[in-house]
């Protein structure tokens, strides 16, 4: 193939220069190395907080909530706008829980984006060990369930969650817990609820999750039992919670399932406002450290043209005196800078790859946490590319129309 | 009657820093083809920017030119660029070659932007016109690599790598010592019989201007005198 006589200039030009061109194309490398190990930090990291949401929390949760009394029913019906309906303006405690769960529950499984559902039983309790007591939660969840749909196995570090299925009595408690009233596996608790009478319970296991608030108050029960702790029969549920195929579409399923069953449905997303905003911050946050090496990046580019092109300014009037038009010469500076922008480009990718890689090395061992969570996403790597070659081309493009408009008469004469 | 290589009527070109001024006022002038004509005049008279106005490279002026009878006068850039690649070849005083490529490529340049020949064929045409100046030895070397005199040959051999019609000089042999000036002159005169190239020269260099076929005179912006 002939190479175009342009081309062969800025490639002569470059490589007559190598000095400069590895130090322009090292700016473009710093920076396009870096927004791939930015992007996939915060990919990573985005990633494991709601994994660890979801680890908590459901995508939605069905549960029937406190309501003030509504006359709307009793007034259609009287159909009569002389009488007023009087109601006491406080919420009503609504203690039956969900009616008929088991039900309802038959009702949710056949909405089709619907992946996986599990009652629970939701109870305030006191655990008492010797003298000291301490409050917390007990969630009465069928655990095998329960494991399926938040990986309860993954936080374990004590003791069998399977236990929880074959000891009677038994209870699964977080490690906080566990250190307030130094338990371990296989010792008795007494956990009192605010309904029943106080049970004698027994440590199966200890989980431990990132969130030390989770830690030292939760604990899991079989659902029976959390029954049994708040002296409710057998058809006592105060939450469904449910996970769906993508929680990406939780809102849209959790308004269908609340019009559905007439409970309260709420999504991921409003019980996790606070996480929706950290990403969002997170994302400015890197977004302009990313747009400021870019930034620089360019100007490196721009800086390294433009001295080119001081030097090279005789150069350029005697190719114009000969015959290369205006259009010629841009095309000479700017694929200089395309040239060191794709050379940047490449070895950029592959550092950003391989610093991502060394990262993901690095042991935090915070919690669950035991590595820097690095996500591995492929148009990370495009978006890299894309962006690089678009601050080059433009970094690119002010030095080579300078270049285009020297005057030959100027500059030869002298 | 003669073809006219080169056609200016009524050239006005003026100077505007710091304070309007005439440098070329009404000039008119023929060149035929395979004419070799010097042009001569004291320093500062108009007579190189009056060959910078008929190489065009300036646009700046007043008046019409035509070139190989093409009206070069308000045609674009591009246009000229490509009138200049293809019809006019230049040598200056100095050689401003290239100095990051060989000598060579930078005979080659011209006829690349040129685009007529392969790239094997612009080679050996390279080859011949650098063999034509007995430089032929230094092809390979960088530009920067040579003594004053070589450069200068290779400038002049780059200048007629695409055969152009006129090839315009700008004290071309200012640089030189009198054996490569009689050189040059010499390759000059056989380009003008032998191959009916028109040559343009701006030069202080009397013996030089003598033994051309035309000397034009000129003074304060006018042509004092045609020649022959």
């Amino acid at each position: 193939m002939k190479i175009n006589v342009n081309t062969e200039i800025a490639l002569t030009y470059l490589s007559a220069r190598k000095k400069q061109t590895a130090i322009a194309a090292a700016g473009v490398m710093f920076g396009i190395s870096m927004f791939i190990f930015m992007q996939s930090l915060m990919k990573g990291t985005n990633d494991y907080f709601e994994k660890m949401s979801f680890n908590s929390t459901p995508h939605i949760r069905l549960y029937s909530e406190n309501k003030v009394a509504d006359t709307h029913m009793l007034n259609s019906y009287l159909k009569d706008s002389s009488v007023k309906i009087l109601t006491n303006p406080k919420q009503l405690i609504q203690t039956l829980g969900i009616n008929n769960p088991y039900g309802i529950i038959k009702e949710i499984i056949k909405y089709p984006r619907v992946a996986n559902v599990t009652p629970q039983v939701t109870a305030n309790v006191i655990y008492t060990s010797g003298s000291v007591q301490i409050d917390g939660n007990v969630a009465g969840v069928n655990i095998d369930q329960e494991d399926k749909m938040f990986d309860v196995q993954s936080n374990m570090i004590a003791g069998d969650l399977h236990d929880l299925n074959r000891v009677n009595n038994g209870l699964l408690i977080g490690k906080g817990v566990a250190d307030k009233l130094s338990l371990h596996v296989g010792d008795n608790i007494t956990v009192t609820s605010g309904t029943g009478s106080p049970t004698i319970m027994r440590v199966i296991g200890i989980f431990a999750t990132t969130i030390k608030q989770i830690d030292e108050t939760k604990s899991y029960a079989n659902i029976v039992q959390a029954q049994n702790l708040l002296g409710k029969d057998r058809s006592y549920v105060t939450d469904i919670k449910i996970n769906i195929d993508d929680y990406n579409n939780a809102p849209a399923v959790a308004r269908d399932l609340e019009t559905i069953t007439g409970y309260k449905a709420e999504d991921w997303v409003q019980a996790n406002e606070q996480l929706k905003a950290a990403f969002k911050i997170r994302a400015v946050i890197l977004n302009s450290v990313i747009g400021v090496l870019l930034l620089v990046a360019g100007f490196g580019i721009y800086n390294i043209l433009n001295m080119t092109i001081y030097e090279k300014i005789k150069e350029i009037a005697i190719l114009k005196a000969q015959g290369f038009s205006g259009q010629a010469v841009t095309s000479i500076f700017l694929q200089q800078a395309v040239y060191i922008g794709v050379l940047g480009g490449i070895i950029g990718v592959i550092v950003g790859f391989l610093i991502t890689l060394m990262v993901s090395r690095i042991y935090i061992g915070a919690g669950s946490l035991k590595y820097l969570p690095m996500s591995f996403y492929t148009p990370h790597y495009a978006e890299a590319i894309i962006f690089g070659i678009l601050t080059t081309v433009a970094a690119g493009f002010f030095p080579a129309r300078k270049a285009s408009k020297v005057d030959p008469v100027t500059i030869i004469r002298g | 009657m003669e073809s006219i290589a080169l056609k200016a009527t009524g050239i006005n070109k003026y100077f505007h820093d710091p304070v309007t001024i005439p440098v070329l006022k009404n000039i008119t002038l023929d060149v035929r083809k395979g004419e070799f004509v010097s042009i001569v005049g004291k320093s500062g008279c108009g007579k190189s920017t009056l060959l910078y106005v008929l190489s065009t490279m300036d646009t700046d002026y007043e008046g019409t030119l035509d070139i190989n009878g093409v009206q070069a006068t308000g045609k674009s850039l591009n246009a000229l660029a490509r009138i200049r690649n293809e019809s006019i070849g230049f040598v200056f005083q100095f050689h401003y070659l290239l100095p990051d490529f060989t000598c060579l490529k930078n005979v080659m340049i011209p006829a690349l932007r040129l685009g007529k020949y392969s790239y094997k064929e612009v080679e050996a045409r390279a080859y011949e016109k650098l063999k034509m100046f007995g430089v032929e030895d230094q092809a390979l070397k960088r530009a920067d690599k040579l003594s004053g005199g070589q450069q200068q040959r290779v400038a002049i051999a780059r200048a007629l790598i695409n055969e152009p019609a006129i090839i315009m000089g700008d004290e071309p042999t200012g640089n030189l010592d009198s054996k490569n000036t009689g050189i040059v002159f010499d390759l000059f005169q056989k380009l003008a019989k032998d191959f009916g190239q028109t040559i343009i020269t701006v030069t202080h260099d009397e013996d030089f201007a003598r033994r051309s076929d035309r000397i034009i005179e000129m003074a304060d912006g006018e042509i004092k005198s045609h020649g022959k």
